[in-house]
């Protein structure tokens, strides 16, 4: 071939490839679409699909299946959802559920037996649910009638509902027919998920995004937008990177990349408590923190305003107990104020020299951010000037969860955690990381806590079914984790998300795992 | 010819073999399994329910056995089945992601090597002039800076800063499949993922063009008249292209690494992003599969290279 022919070759095939006839024709544009990272942040769980196993997603799975009851949009009350309304019983035993009148995105019929038939799967662990320990009261689910459902417990559980808030309806006509040993990975949920809400499942290209179209027959009115697309991202920096191309309108986003919305009218900057306290766990099998002056040592000497001023902006709460809802803390616990002299001084008296003097200890923790990790230098740096070595080492989950979790366990591998809990909106979130009866493999007490005060509040919280005394019961955890230090306590810090103002109506808050919460998707549109 | 081309076949399945082992073994040791990736802090699991979990996967079974069956199965073709997603086999998932990783990695060695061997040429025939000076610059710097520093950059200029491109993905979501969508969605980091080797086909090419032109036969060429663009053309870039052949060759490997950073910063559904994401999440038969068919690439593409010398240049017999 001669190089005239060649170059000629090659122009034909640029012209093919960037011919108009090739135009792309985004259906998005004959429709009003929203896009948005849903699944980016703490809250989002990418390419999970089954509610069972949901342990954060809630931002996105909301929008297509819906729970009993649900949490306002304030994350204050727990309010009717596919219950219209609920009594609970007097001796707190039966919680009865009046269900409205809806249907599944397949025509169908939503009745009582699905809440019947869910519940039994979510309690079942052959499913993969999740959930079968915090069921594990329910001694029966019964149903009346197709618009009633009466659960019955085996002992008071003032956590149900927080537990009923997470637990997504399922159809039983679709599901029935499927193994509950069969159903964790079953296709069903990333391919034909049937649900209730304001929209229906419409496609999932894998690790690209997921579509959702309108629920013409929702019963609180057709949506106001056609289409929701949940695009997927392998990190919130790539997801702030399409948000300001415009190719999407909303997303989480890290704390120090918030300034740079600041003063730009084409954002909406959406700021809210995380609901999870970051706090240094003692491992209690270590040896090296048995003394309750070395434990007392480490809060005086970090400078948790100074951090929260100038590494969180500001948008961080000082935690002095496990909680820093001013509802849940009492007036009079220690603030462990800023006193690098009264650290030294504890230590001496402890005979710190003795027990570990300058030696490294690790700080195991599952945080990566770049945030995260200039707060850890700052801590180790003020930790440093009383006298206390600390070497952060930051892994991934697998490696954080398989280090932690084994039993036995081994406490030089993490003799410190720097790590984050749920204690909130239910105050009863925070007792599997500080019951001693929750130490692996029973649960999720990693740093292996036995302090019997604390043990004995979170029991005695736990077990209070009167609503009026429940405030009080929890402030007297806070009062133990205050003076016994299980934990040096941090913050609670603030999380964000970024929308674009075009969006209209849009509800979205930093919810632990996502939500649920009233979120009303139906009513979201979007400006051209 | 046949005889080398089986010998190196032979060799090359030999060290897929190896390849697998050692990867079977550096995922067992590194801490976590697929159950750890799967378990939340917030959210108690009993050692009941977690060992029931780990003999569903067959993860409680002696290594050995584990990767005996694992091999047995592969060399039936059958690679088994995705431990994290939802039951899609890892074959149906190398399928769906082999042609989008081909299509970048295509792109961007076809990127390179237009742009490496063009302006390589160009600057040993404009040596020491002002072009010359300043793309060896621009080359020094496309070779010095790192991927995620070039990707991300690019991505902020082009996508953020003048929204020439897409910010990320293969297709616009929902859109119906265009060429041309697809086009504009693998131009700009096919073009990244071009740089660094553009950059070193740059120098090669123009270091080797260097040589050429100086040998005798070049110069008798230039005395009996021959056209400039024909000596260039025809006499020198096909002998200066041998030892540039090599080194696209070999910067295969380098290829596919670069791709992997690529596909995660574009969010491009290749391989790259599925094996990051299988390591995530220690899925470990999407990273025993995503290894041996990415092994199995590189040999193949370094047999072709090999080959490839005679086709170029005659003098040189191979086997």
């Amino acid at each position: 071939m001669s190089w005239k022919s060649r170059i000629s070759a090659l122009a034909l095939a640029l012209a093919v490839l960037g011919g108009g006839g090739l135009t792309a024709t985004p259906s998005s544009a004959q429709t009003r679409t929203i896009s948005g990272a849903f699944d980016v942040g703490p809250g989002g769980l990418q390419g999970n699909f089954n509610t069972l196993s949901a342990t954060s997603g809630f931002t996105w799975l909301m929008n297509y299946f819906e729970p009993l009851v649900i949490y306002d949009d304030k994350l204050a009350n727990v309010i009717g959802a596919l219950a219209k309304s609920y009594q609970v019983s007097a001796d707190q035993m039966s919680y009865t559920f009046n269900l409205v009148d809806t249907k599944w995105h397949d025509g169908q019929a939503f009745t009582s037996k699905d809440v019947a038939f869910t519940i039994a799967l979510a309690r079942n662990a052959k499913s993969g649910s999740v959930f079968a320990a915090r069921l594990g009261n329910i001694t029966a689910v019964e149903n009346p009638d197709d618009h009633t459902v009466v659960i019955r417990l085996k002992e008071p559980t003032p956590n149900l509902l927080d537990s009923l808030t997470k637990l997504l309806m399922l159809p039983e006509h679709a599901l029935a027919a499927i193994p509950p040993e069969q159903i964790a990975k079953n296709a069903w949920w990333s391919t034909a998920p049937v649900g209730t809400g304001p929209f229906r499942f419409v496609k999932y290209v894998t690790d690209q995004y997921v579509e959702l179209a309108a629920n013409q027959d929702f019963r609180d009115g057709r949506p106001a937008v056609d289409r929701l697309i949940n695009r997927y991202f392998a990190d919130a920096a790539a997801a702030i990177s399409a948000l300001r191309s415009g190719e999407i309108q909303f997303t989480y986003v890290e704390a120090n990349d918030v300034p740079t919305f600041r003063d730009n009218r084409d954002y909406r900057i959406i700021e809210g408590g995380s609901f999870v306290v970051n706090y240094l766990g003692f491992n209690q099998e270590a040896g090296l923190w048995a003394d309750l002056r070395v434990r007392q040592a480490v809060m005086y000497a970090i400078d948790r305003e100074a951090i929260i001023k100038s590494l969180y902006r500001g948008a961080a709460k000082a935690a002095n107990c496990v909680y820093a809802d001013g509802r849940l803390v009492p007036a009079d616990i220690n603030p462990y104020s800023h006193d690098p002299a009264k650290a030294r001084k504890l230590l001496a008296e402890a005979g710190w020299e003795k027990i570990n003097g300058s030696k490294p200890i690790t700080v195991l923790t599952y945080y990566n951010a770049p945030l995260t990790n200039n707060v850890l230098a700052a801590v180790q740096s003020m930790l440093a000037q009383v006298g206390i070595n600390i070497v952060p080492r930051a892994v991934d989950t697998p490696t954080y969860n398989a280090t932690v979790l084994k039993v036995p366990g081994n406490a030089q591998d993490y003799p410190l955690i720097f790590a984050g809990l749920q204690n909130g909106p239910d105050p009863s979130s925070i007792n599997p990381g500080l019951n001693e009866k929750q130490i692996p493999p029973a649960g999720v007490n990693i740093a292996r806590i036995k302090m019997p005060a604390v043990t004995q509040a979170l029991d005695s919280a736990l077990s209070q079914t009167d609503q009026a005394k429940s405030a009080a019961a929890y402030q007297e955890v806070c009062r133990a984790t205050n003076a016994n230090l299980p934990w040096a306590t941090l913050w609670v810090a603030n999380r964000y998300g970024v929308a674009s103002n075009k969006l209209k109506d849009f509800v979205w808050m930093p919810a632990p795992g996502g939500g649920p919460y009233q979120a009303h998707p139906e009513k979201w549109s979007i400006s051209q | 010819m046949l005889r080398y081309f089986a010998m190196r076949l032979l060799s090359g399945a030999g060290m897929l073999l190896a390849l697998t082992l050692l990867i079977f073994i550096l995922t067992r040791l590194t801490p976590g399994d697929p159950i750890d990736a799967y378990l939340d802090p917030n959210v108690p699991l009993s050692q009941e329910e977690v060992n029931a979990l780990r003999t569903h996967l067959g993860l409680d079974r002696p290594l050995p056995e584990q990767y005996l069956a694992w091999l047995g199965e592969a060399a039936r073709g059958n690679l088994g089945h995705s431990l994290q997603r939802f039951n899609e086999t890892v074959t149906g998932l190398i399928a769906q992601r082999v042609g989008p990783t081909l299509l970048l990695m295509g792109s961007g060695i076809a990127i390179s090597i237009i742009l490496g061997v063009s302006t390589g040429v160009f600057t040993a025939v404009r040596r020491d002039t002002l072009p010359d000076f300043a793309l060896s610059a621009t080359a020094l710097l496309g070779i010095s800076s790192p991927a995620f520093l070039t990707a991300l950059l690019g991505l902020y200029v082009a996508s953020v800063r003048l929204k020439w491109a897409p910010s990320g993905g293969l297709l616009t979501p929902g859109a119906e499949f265009s060429a041309w969508d697809l086009l504009q969605h693998l131009l700009l980091p096919a073009l990244l993922l071009s740089i660094g080797q553009a950059a070193l086909i740059m120098r090669y090419m123009r270091a080797s063009m260097l040589e050429v032109l100086n040998q005798d036969y070049v110069r008798t060429a230039r005395a009996k008249g021959v056209r400039e663009f024909q000596v260039v053309a025809k006499h020198a870039l096909r002998n200066a292209l041998l030892p540039v052949l090599t080194l696209i060759g070999s910067t295969i490997g380098l290829a596919i690494g670069g791709a992997i950073f690529i596909e995660r910063v574009f969010n491009w559904p290749g391989m790259g992003l599925l094996l990051v994401s299988a390591v995530e999440t220690r899925d470990y038969p999407v990273i025993m599969g995503a290894t041996l068919v990415i092994g199995s690439c590189v040999i193949v593409v370094n047999i072709l290279t090999d080959l490839s010398y005679a086709l170029v240049d005659p003098r040189i017999k191979v086997g």
